[in-house]
């Protein structure tokens, strides 16, 4: 197998009037070819800034960002902006979370459609129309032809997902970041949104990254599972073995919070105790400690490493659950 | 159709204000504490007076008087300015004074808009960096000097000491194209340098949130230049409030033309106002307001309508509202 | 609180000087603003005795724009403080009232502001000003009257529009409600907790019309129907036009001190309101 993107100690931080405000710590992630991965964690882990980094789309005087990245054998982070730029659309391509504000209030579906197709394929306006109504039809969009001419305030919240899902794979991106794409939308919807996801990787042989808080999301939808807190990869496996027996108690926390279906209706739903640390200033030891019901006096004062079991399954504790390393 | 129900509403609205706003006047002037007919005939006989009196309603009382007055602003009849030689049409007067301050209004916008738009998009592109600091203080600074501050400055620099422009007067473009600009551009750019600092100013701010927005990070993983996102993505929604803007500008533009009118002559409606006033022609003076009121009010709801075109969500969120 | 800037501490200090030559210039060792210095005619500024030059009648510029400071600041100060206090009482309780005070109430308001400022003040003034004997000249003490009351009723829409806006905003709060719950009377509700809330918005938006109605005053003195002798600063730029060509630096005094002031109160009405955006985005 390939590699379609190796991202090695990415380090992003923002400057802010308190301090430097560290949202990612050292994040080292391989991406092969065809597979999808899931990032996944709460609001605040520095999912969404990582992959909008690896992408190099985070912008602005106070960003400052360090290690490299490298997507189909290209050092991204070695690249002027020009350069990168010549990989969207037809390399990588991004899915935002709330379709409401990723597509632009005032411009028609079809223009914001089209545009892509122009500018990166060179398509004439014609072809570009041709293939923009090919492409709501391959997400399913019904009367495409009308579609093309509606601003996006005329569209559910699922239509508008899809929408932007086709400007993402307009031009066949090998690559495709999904950052929360169903979070805004309503549950029999999701379903919908991450069965068309599915489809499309078969059919236009994309990797995909998948960002989401929730592990239920990424459990039928990715072949393996990042979890991040405070900035960091907390967690590493394959689904299959993630979900078999997690070994880092935040995980393990974090599936607890998910409702489920099959819960009796009258059961509490636990939710993590206290909040994410202070990005500014996180302290010594591992920042999950506070939270931790599993805490002990070490984890206070050393930050664990990211270490990995025989099976290639890595976590970042002192005392994982499932017994000593 | 809920749209044109919403229209006419709006329509009603502006009527009753501009009823309101020539009943004020109207009612202003019978405040007056002196009798009218004099005021307009001060060297006529009491018998041309009476006439006068009879002729525009001032025997009848101040309301009769203003629906008089109302009734022949409808006919296109804006009364007389009255002088010991005769009188002449406020209409006639109108008609010439008009087109040229159309004109030098229009001048004025398309210029300030002009300079305005790259300013401001170059200063929201390089918000907080040197270009824009430089931009945005010197406008600031600009934006407090009144326009007829410039216009005096103008006058005694490049009109006197360097003598490169005419200080006084228009001329057509009809009788001569050069010679026409030549005594436009002082004007427009005494009535311009305030406008583009506000222009300039509320480009930048609208910009700057916008860039903030989803939808330019969406554009730019589509792979689009910064220049294309820009303008297509960026600029666009944010003209919307520049171009509202720009039409509710018109009104402090009317008043600041009055004054450059008068200090340049070139004879344009504020100039007429000012001859009105300092004439004591209290019907021009009546007829004239009620014409910039109602250019000012009609100008709103051209606007009003015109973004509703740019921008799909306030034609929708007007009808609903 | 934050540190002030330059351009802020510069504003304040202007501001300062302007409020003290309108209260105690009277008591400063200038010379007469009336004097006429025959020997120094059109002198230029720095020049020994006249500090700021004399214009071409001979009037000492320094003692001029002093005096016309007075008149300017006095009549800017006086229908801001009228125009506000009015307009906001109207449009407080036009917002707190709503139904049908409030619709005739923006209904007023969109009548004034329908009218551009200075057309409105132009015809307020030319008709006021009129005397009842047309050809005696109105006395000085009268188009000051005028003048305010003529300015007084164009900011009275301005600032009543913004105190009507801030008030619906903040009468929708918890705290309101809260205290209607309790039984708490209208009239307190308004004094104890939206007038605390409104004033700094209106005190920002004041600080704008301030600028506005010096500008005005000085239109309209160059129009011709306002302070008349160069006694304000728009007096002092009317009577100024006839130097232009000879004297220029009889105009650049008034408008120096007036553009400086202009672009100071606008300056702090602008700090007030970033001020004020900023602990708004806080709550």
């Amino acid at each position: 197998m390939t590699t379609i993107m190796s991202i090695r100690d990415l380090n992003v931080s923002f400057d802010t009037p308190r301090g430097m405000l560290e949202a990612v710590r050292g994040v080292d992630l391989e991406i092969e070819a065809g597979t999808s991965i899931g990032i996944v964690g709460e609001s605040g882990s520095g999912k969404t800034v990582m992959s909008r980094a690896a992408m190099g789309l985070l912008q602005g005087r106070n960003v400052r960002r360090t290690g490299t990245v490298v997507y189909d054998g290209q050092e991204l982070t070695a690249m002027t902006r020009e350069q990168v730029r010549n990989t969207f659309g037809t390399g990588m391509a991004m899915i935002f979370q709330d379709p409401m504000t990723a597509l632009n209030p005032v411009r028609r579906i079809g223009s914001q459609l089209s545009e892509g197709l122009r500018v990166r394929l060179g398509l004439s306006k014609k072809a570009a129309s041709a293939r923009s109504k090919e492409l709501l039809d391959l997400v399913h969009i019904p009367d495409a032809q009308a579609m093309l001419h509606k601003f996006p305030y005329q569209l559910s919240g699922g239509m508008r997902q899809r929408v932007m899902i086709a400007i993402a794979i307009a031009c066949k991106p090998k690559l495709l970041f999904a950052d929360e794409p169903t979070t805004a939308l309503d549950v029999t919807v999701q379903a919908q949104i991450l069965q068309l996801l599915r489809e499309l990787r078969q059919e236009l042989d994309m990797s995909m990254v998948l960002v989401t808080h929730d592990l239920g999301v990424v459990a039928g939808n990715t072949d393996s599972v990042a979890v991040m807190y405070a900035g960091e990869v907390v967690e590493y496996a394959t689904t299959k073995k993630l979900f078999a027996g997690m070994r880092m108690p935040y995980t393990e926390a974090l599936l607890q919070s998910i409702p489920k279906v099959d819960h009796p209706s009258g059961k509490r739903l636990s939710v993590i105790a206290g909040r994410l640390p202070d990005p500014i200033d996180r302290g010594a030891g591992c920042s999950f400690a506070p939270r931790c019901q599993y805490v002990q006096a070490k984890c206070h004062t050393e930050h664990p490493p990211l270490e990995a079991d025989p099976d290639g399954h890595l976590f970042r504790c002192w005392f994982p659950i499932g017994g000593a390393k | 159709m809920a749209k044109i129900s919403f229209w006419l509403q709006r329509l009603a609205q502006l009527l009753i204000v501009l009823l309101l706003v020539t009943f004020g006047v109207s009612m202003l002037l019978r405040l007056i504490p002196v009798d009218l007919a004099t005021v307009l005939l001060p060297v006529g006989s009491e018998s041309e007076r009476a006439v006068l009196r009879a002729e525009i309603g001032l025997d009848k009382g101040p309301i009769a008087y203003y629906l008089q007055w109302l009734g022949d602003f409808v006919q296109g009849d804006f009364g007389k300015i009255y002088f010991s030689g005769g009188t002449e049409e406020v209409s006639t007067h109108l008609a010439q004074a008009m087109p040229r301050s159309m004109l030098l209004m229009i001048y004025t916008q398309v210029f300030a808009l002009a300079v305005a738009i790259p300013l401001g998009v170059i200063s929201a592109y390089r918000a907080g960096r040197r270009a824009d600091r430089i931009i945005s203080n010197t406008l600031f600074t600009f934006s407090s000097v009144p326009s007829f501050a410039i216009a005096l400055i103008l006058i005694i620099i490049v009109g006197t000491k360097l003598a490169w422009l005419p200080t006084l007067g228009y001329v057509t473009y009809s009788e001569g194209f050069a010679e026409h600009f030549k005594h436009m551009i002082m004007p427009v750019l005494a009535l311009s340098v305030g406008l583009i600092a506000t222009y300039t100013r509320l480009l930048r701010a609208d910009m700057i949130a916008a860039l903030r927005e989803d939808y330019v990070t969406m554009a730019a993983s589509k792979g689009l230049s910064d220049r294309r996102i820009l303008w297509r993505h960026v600029f666009r929604p944010s003209s919307i409030t520049l171009f509202t803007s720009a039409a509710l500008s018109m009104g402090g533009l009317i008043g600041g033309a009055i004054v450059i009118e008068t200090i340049f002559a070139t004879y344009g409606v504020g100039f007429e106002i000012f001859a009105a006033i300092s004439g004591r022609q209290y019907v021009a003076l009546q007829s004239t307001v009620a014409v910039i009121a109602l250019f000012y009010v009609l100008f709103n709801l051209v606007v009003d309508i015109a973004s509703g075109f740019v921008d799909p969500r306030t034609r929708d969120r007007r009808v609903n509202a | 609180m934050r540190k002030f800037t330059i351009p802020t501490w510069f504003s304040i200090s202007w501001l300062g000087l302007m409020f003290f030559f309108t209260i105690f210039g009277w008591l400063l060792p200038f010379k007469s603003w009336t004097t006429v210095f025959e020997d120094d005619l059109g002198v230029a500024p720095f020049s020994a005795g006249h500090l700021f030059g004399t214009d071409t009648n001979g009037y000492d510029l320094l003692a001029s724009v002093v005096s016309g400071t007075r008149m300017s600041i006095f009549i800017a100060i006086t229908a801001v403080g009228l125009g506000g206090l009015i307009g906001s009482v109207l449009g407080i309780t036009a917002a707190f009232l709503r139904g049908k005070v409030d619709t005739v109430m923006v209904t007023l308001f969109n009548v004034g502001l329908s009218v551009p400022n200075l057309v409105l003040a132009l015809a307020l003034v030319s008709v006021l000003a009129t005397n009842l004997d047309i050809n005696q000249a109105v006395p000085t003490w009268r188009r000051v009257m005028v003048l305010i009351i003529a300015l007084t009723i164009v900011i009275i829409p301005i600032l009543g529009r913004i105190a009507r806006g801030a008030t619906l905003s903040w009468s929708n709060r918890e705290f309101v409600t809260a205290a209607r719950s309790m039984g708490m009377r209208d009239r307190n509700i308004i004094i104890r907790h939206i007038v605390p809330n409104v004033l700094p918005a209106l005190i920002a938006v004041g600080f704008l019309a301030i600028g506005v109605v010096i500008i005005a005053e000085a239109a309209l003195s160059i129009l011709g129907v306002g302070i008349p002798d160069g006694a304000s600063w728009g007096g002092m730029i009317a009577r100024g036009r006839n130097d232009l060509e000879y004297a220029p630096h009889v105009l650049y005094v008034p408008l120096v001190f007036l553009a400086l002031t202009v672009i100071s109160t606008n300056h702090l009405g602008d700090v007030i309101r970033s001020g004020l955006d900023r602990r708004e985005s806080k709550v």
